[in-house]
């Protein structure tokens, strides 16, 4: 048995082939009734569509055959496609390249004719064949025959890829499809005019309008001046993305970053438009700016705050040094710069403290459960020393559950508003401070309250009171650094809490702190 | 000839130390609000008026300065502002606002005597 040769082009040819993707695919009438014809018009057992792959035949259709395919090296068919038109095989035990061939020796098989079949490039990707276990011949009509079953099949082979290709290009374009729908730039195809031929669902939310609302519209409509940007025939996709302004269909204004691709379509130009909303971009750099300013204000302010102790400091020891002043008088001065210097060393202690609770976080905070009652008693027993506790009047809810917090910030915290309570009230009126458990926001919270008095806050007054060094209705002269509610402020906050400030001219200020209950309070 | 020098500044010590410095200079005139300073530059017509920046309540030295420059009647007093303000920004703004000098807290007591002279002698 001769194997038959490869055709000079066969890798391109089983390219050709594998690309039909025709091979093992089910049963096809539209191949089927061709052999079943094949065998009738000849009068054969056997009928098959025959395509070769690299290693085997395998058999499209058949009639005759249960095998689906069979090894190359015994392939009449594989014979048959080396070469154009009809190749017939009488007798196989004729042959020499058949006569020992299975088809042959095992099933009796003699009869062989095959036509190739033409893939749409013409490359023979297989045979339709005709076979038979007794020799025979084939008159020219026979022959012109089988040439016209090759062509049906041919044709079958060559709508089989059309279709195939149909199935892939309509999965192509869902995907694309699914794309367009799902990603959240927003895509706008515009024609020369600048006209919205289509948009994806990111573009039209972006704009507020409806599913297809957006086609039919001028890009001018749509981008205002900035369509120009959109409609510029040198754009370039791979430029860096462009600023501009968006405007919704209800007329509001939104920023935007654009990319442009003009582009040729059916031999006119189009601009294919990726859009994003940068709102909250511009949000951001707008935040941080915002925060920068406040930081170089501060950092102003602090200069300006140490630089006035440090003044009187330095001013009045010079003029002790240079000048001669009675002992009273010299006394007076020496105070001052006593008093100044403990305010400047006061302003440093408070700046660092602020700088270290902020630059620490929540990370720089020792949670853990702390007793409301221990907790006032060691703030009361560290203010002390402004010889005001007497008019402090403590009252606590009875089984108050432990905070959940820093028991040291916390005293800091607390300390810092209790002494504003009683350095800006009457030396004759009482502070008074309380605490209760509430739940508020589903959650259980403790509100630890301080009201005095006192001379009170103006709206305006209470809107700085977090400032960093904005001493509310203090005299030049009353001792503080103006950092003491900042301060408080901060750790608070850090402790998942906030403060309410009630206050009005006169009647007096009242601060609730509230803060989370302790998890493991029982 | 005896002159007169008004210093307007909101901090007690501070306003203290500006007088010792300026006293053998001539008649002290105080004033520790943008209001009280105003008043009495109309009413004391000073030769020199040593002026804080920050003057409390919200109230700057620098629209002090302004009134002052921009009333025929007082524009020929000289101002020395003093700020604990101690960028270039703020010494330019000083100086826009019509200070003919401008020194920096703190403050050496005898440069302030100095830089006064000299705005009393021009």
């Amino acid at each position: 048995m001769l194997a038959s040769p490869l055709s000079p082009d066969e890798a391109h040819r089983l390219r050709i082939l594998i690309d039909l993707n025709i091979l093992d695919t089910a049963p096809d009438e539209r191949f089927d009734r061709i052999t079943r014809m094949a065998a009738r018009l000849f009068g054969v057992p056997i009928a098959l569509v025959s395509l070769v792959d690299a290693d085997r035949q395998w058999f499209k259709s058949r009639v005759g055959v249960t095998l689906e395919e069979t090894p190359r090296e015994h392939s009449f068919c594989a014979h048959a496609i080396l070469r154009d038109g009809i190749m017939v095989v009488e007798d196989a035990c004729e042959d020499e390249r058949f006569a020992d061939n299975p088809f042959v020796t095992e099933m009796g098989g003699r009869f062989y004719a095959g036509y190739p079949l033409a893939a749409p490039d013409g490359s023979r990707i297989g045979t339709v064949c005709v076979l038979d276990k007794v020799p025979r011949t084939l008159d020219d009509e026979q022959r012109a025959l089988l040439r016209d079953l090759a062509s049906m099949v041919s044709n079958e082979v060559a709508a089989h890829e059309l279709r195939h290709a149909q199935e892939r290009r309509r999965k192509n374009e869902s995907w694309i499809r699914m794309l367009l729908d799902h990603i959240p730039e927003g895509v706008l195809m515009l024609d020369e005019a600048g006209t919205v031929l289509s948009s994806n669902p990111a573009a039209e939310h972006m704009f507020g309008a409806d599913l297809g609302g957006l086609v039919g519209r001028d890009a001018a409509a749509l981008f205002g001046e900035d369509a120009a940007l959109l409609l510029d025939p040198q754009a370039s996709a791979s430029a860096p993305p462009q600023e501009g302004g968006g405007r919704r269909i209800d007329g509001s204004a939104f920023p935007v970053e654009m990319h442009v691709a003009p582009m040729c379509l059916d031999g006119r130009r189009h601009y294919a438009a990726i859009v994003r909303d940068v709102t909250r971009q511009h949000e951001d750099a707008q935040r941080s700016r915002a925060t920068e300013e406040r930081r170089r204000k501060h950092f102003t302010t602090a200069t300006h705050e140490l630089r006035t102790p440090m003044a009187s400091i330095l001013g009045f020891s010079e003029l002790l040094l240079k000048r001669d002043f009675d002992a009273a008088t010299s006394r007076e001065l020496v105070d001052i710069i006593h008093r100044q210097a403990s305010r400047l060393v006061d302003l440093i202690n408070q700046m660092l403290d602020l700088a270290r609770i902020e630059a620490g976080g929540t990370e720089g905070l020792a949670i853990g459960p702390v007793g409301v009652a221990d907790l006032l008693e060691q703030t009361l027993a560290g203010l002390n020393g402004l010889g005001q506790n007497h008019r402090i009047r403590l009252e606590l809810e009875p089984g108050l559950p432990a905070l959940a917090a820093d028991p040291q910030k916390m005293q800091q915290a607390l300390t810092n508003i209790i002494s504003n309570s009683i350095k800006y009230s009457g030396e004759d009126t009482s502070v008074d401070v309380s605490a209760a458990a509430l739940q508020r926001n589903a959650k259980l919270m403790i509100a630890i309250r301080v009201a005095d008095h006192g001379i009170g806050m103006t709206p305006e007054q209470q809107a700085r009171i977090f400032d960093a060094f904005y001493r509310a209705g203090a005299s030049p002269n009353v001792q503080g650094t103006g950092l003491g509610m900042t301060i408080f402020k901060e750790i608070i906050e850090l402790h998942g809490g906030h403060a309410d400030i009630e206050s009005r001219p006169g009647a007096g200020t009242a601060v609730t702190v509230w803060l989370p209950a302790a998890p493991d309070h029982g | 000839m005896d002159k007169k020098i008004l210093i307007v500044e909101d901090q007690d010590d501070l306003r203290l130390l500006v007088r010792l410095s300026l006293k053998s200079l001539g008649r002290i005139v105080l004033a520790s609000s943008a209001a009280e300073g105003l008043e009495k530059v109309r009413a004391e017509q000073p030769d020199l008026v040593t002026l804080d920046v920050w003057l409390g309540k919200g109230d700057s030295g620098l629209d002090v300065c302004r009134a002052i420059k921009s009333d025929p009647a007082t524009a020929h007093i000289k101002v020395l502002l003093l700020s604990a303000c101690g960028q270039q920004s703020d010494v330019e703004a000083g100086l826009e606002a019509g200070a003919d000098s401008y020194m920096i807290k703190p403050f050496s007591p005898q440069s302030l005597g100095e830089a006064a002279a000299a705005l009393l002698a021009a």
